[in-house]
């Protein structure tokens, strides 16, 4: 008897027993699925809360719930109750997990619902720019269409390299034509754009107006200085010649430019974004237990 | 105080003129490896012929600039070592495929430039594909990775659709602590989600990153939970000048070409192979760019206090 044996959530696939599990979670599924969608908004609310509840309740209890250490050597089964908590945690967390899997799927099909929606709207109506919607339209039928045929052309062909362009067809052309050299390039140009955007703020907003700013301005000339390689070999050049072999060399060695900038990276930098992670790691934690506990808008 | 200044349009010409000139010159650049781009290489060359590496590529497009390059480089390695690689994805769903374009790409060079034995899919890497919800999917892995990629396969060399737990690659992991190393190329929090999943596994992270999220990521290798990173295209040249030239390895001069005083291990490279590429290109162009940004902040200051020079008048 395997650990599987005691936990609902991984039934042997090969028995015929988990066929009547599947029936019977989907049957239950639905029914859930359409109480929820005919139930009045007050029952809806509190469903959707203990939902919640119970789902995050997993992953709480999974954390905390001691893990399973071993099986009876004999019949494999789990030493005590505890045990047994352990083995349907960990294959729970599991499915759950999957769930969440799932339901990613599930959103990507609602935005391409959302796009045509929206988008076949604008152009049946001739609303203000509804030459772009039939763009995009365009852009993603024929991206999905060379993607799936692409995709079909490699599995139905597996003993051809389709990595090597002297094997493409239409579709591998294709698909190499709208992903790589159109989308990929496309995604560069937009996020290269930032650095013009970088710059200006820079040479705008980067002014020594107070005390504060000029240290702002001071640190960052050094690390920028720093991460220049010439800089930063030249600089601690002339440091360590200037050091030589003097009385003071360990001293006079600790203005290099790179000692400087690790200095600050290190003693400053370091301890700030720390404490900013955990600042942040706290407001997430009280959020996530209003959210779970129903606190938020009124789920109860 | 408000001024005038250089107009937009200008900065933005410079800004063209001093990234676009050098990429057509041959610039060399001197500069050493700082300790974290040291660490990376000595982990990834401590790594064995047939050891088991888990590579999230989590980047796209947008970032390719550095990611690339990173990616490229850590594949020359792992290619190099024969590690056995599994590559997969959460950040985004374009992430596989671009992982796939590049992989194919130097698999290629390792086999026609440097005359290395041909790095196969099935055999020596494998793609265990996207998962949504980079949190959940990462701490699926950490949890049970059987369970987690137990329903992705690859081709195996007789045609026939397997399991990749099947393929020589995957076939002697049973949790994520059997791999020797576990490696980040991103450009997201998927970083984030490692440590906080991965790093009680105690298997090494190493992570390689954008430039912008060095400071985050130094947190996380002063603190230990990291072997190591890359970060930004500075990771990337450190990273290709050890490969070339080893790290603290005495050349025919006796001096030492890249050394670093924290790893001080002598680690020798893989000289005569192609190891320089976009990082080696790039450094100079990012020297231009940074150059005129000290630039444009000095004469954005001088024209502060000229500004404010002529109120007081």
């Amino acid at each position: 008897m395997k650990p599987s044996d005691f936990s609902i959530w991984s039934l042997d696939p090969t028995k015929g027993t988990v066929f009547y599990h599947v029936i019977f979670a989907i049957v239950i599924g639905f029914a859930i699925f359409f109480a929820l969608m005919n139930a009045p908004t007050q029952v809806r609310r509190p469903l959707t809360w203990f939902l919640t509840l119970l789902s995050g309740g997993v992953f709480v209890v999974a954390a905390y719930w001691p893990k399973p250490i071993n099986f009876d050597a004999k019949t494999q089964k789990p030493l005590n109750a505890i045990e047994s908590g352990s083995v349907f945690l960990a294959d729970t967390n599991n499915v759950v997990g999957s769930f969440t899997q799932i339901l990613a799927a599930f959103m990507l099909g609602l935005g391409i619902f959302s796009l045509l929606r929206i988008h076949l709207g604008k152009i049946a109506k001739k609303k203000t720019d509804w030459g772009f919607s039939i763009v995009l339209l365009v852009s993603m039928v024929s991206m999905i269409t060379f993607g799936y045929w692409d995709y079909t052309t490699r599995q139905a062909n597996k003993l051809v390299d389709y990595d090597v362009q002297s094997n493409w067809k239409l579709e591998n052309m294709g698909r190499d034509f709208l992903f790589d050299k159109l989308l990929q390039q496309m995604d560069a140009a937009m996020f290269s754009i930032i650095a013009f955007f970088i710059l200006s703020a820079a040479y705008r907003a980067f002014r020594a107006r107070s005390v504060e700013a000029t240290i702002l301005l001071g640190t960052a000339l050094i690390v920028i200085l720093s991460l220049m390689g010439i800089v930063s070999a030249y600089w601690d050049g002339a440091v360590t010649s200037l050091a030589g072999d003097s009385a003071n060399k360990d001293l006079i060695l600790n203005f290099k430019i790179t000692e400087i900038s690790n200095w600050l990276r290190n003693t400053f930098q370091t301890p700030a974004i720390t404490g900013i992670r955990f600042g942040i790691g706290l407001g997430t934690l009280s959020m996530a237990i209003r959210i779970w506990l129903g606190l938020e808008k009124g789920g109860k | 105080m408000k001024t005038k200044g250089i107009p937009k349009f200008v900065i933005y010409l410079l800004l063209i003129i001093f990234t676009s000139v050098p990429l057509f010159f041959s610039i060399p650049v001197p500069g050493q490896p700082v300790d974290a781009s040291a660490d990376a290489f000595k982990a990834l060359m401590n790594l064995k012929e047939g050891d088991e590496v888990l590579l999230a590529s989590d980047w796209t497009g947008s970032t390719r600039g550095e990611s690339m390059a990173n990616m490229k480089s850590i594949l020359r390695i792992l290619m190099r070592k024969r590690a056995k690689v599994a590559i997969w994805s959460t950040a985004d769903p374009q992430a596989p495929r671009v992982a796939q374009d590049v992989m194919a790409e130097v698999a290629k060079e390792h086999v026609e430039v440097d005359k290395q034995p041909a790095y196969k899919r099935w055999d020596d890497w494998i793609i265990a594909g996207y998962y949504p919800n980079a949190d959940v999917a990462i701490n699926a892995v950490a949890k049970d990775i059987r369970n987690a990629f137990s329903t992705r396969k690859e081709t195996n060399p007789e045609g026939k659709l397997k399991s990749i737990f099947e393929s020589p690659v995957m076939k002697n992991i049973k949790t994520v602590s059997d791999f020797d190393l576990i490696i980040d190329v991103t450009a997201s929090k998927t970083s984030d989600f490692h440590v906080q999943f991965l790093s009680a596994q105690k298997v090494p992270l190493l992570f390689a990153v954008t430039g912008v999220m060095v400071p985050e990521t130094q947190v996380f290798y002063n603190s230990g939970q990291c072997v190591g990173f890359l970060g930004g295209l500075k990771g990337v040249f450190d990273l290709e000048q050890m490969m070339e030239n080893g790290l603290n390895i005495k050349g025919a001069d006796g001096k030492v070409l890249t050394g670093n005083s924290k790893v001080t291990d002598e680690i020798p490279g893989f000289k005569g192979m192609s190891n320089k590429g976009s990082g080696t290109k790039y450094y100079p162009t990012l020297h231009f760019a940074l150059l005129l940004m000290i630039v444009l902040i000095i004469i954005g200051n001088v024209e502060m206090f000229k500004a404010k020079k002529g109120a007081q008048k």
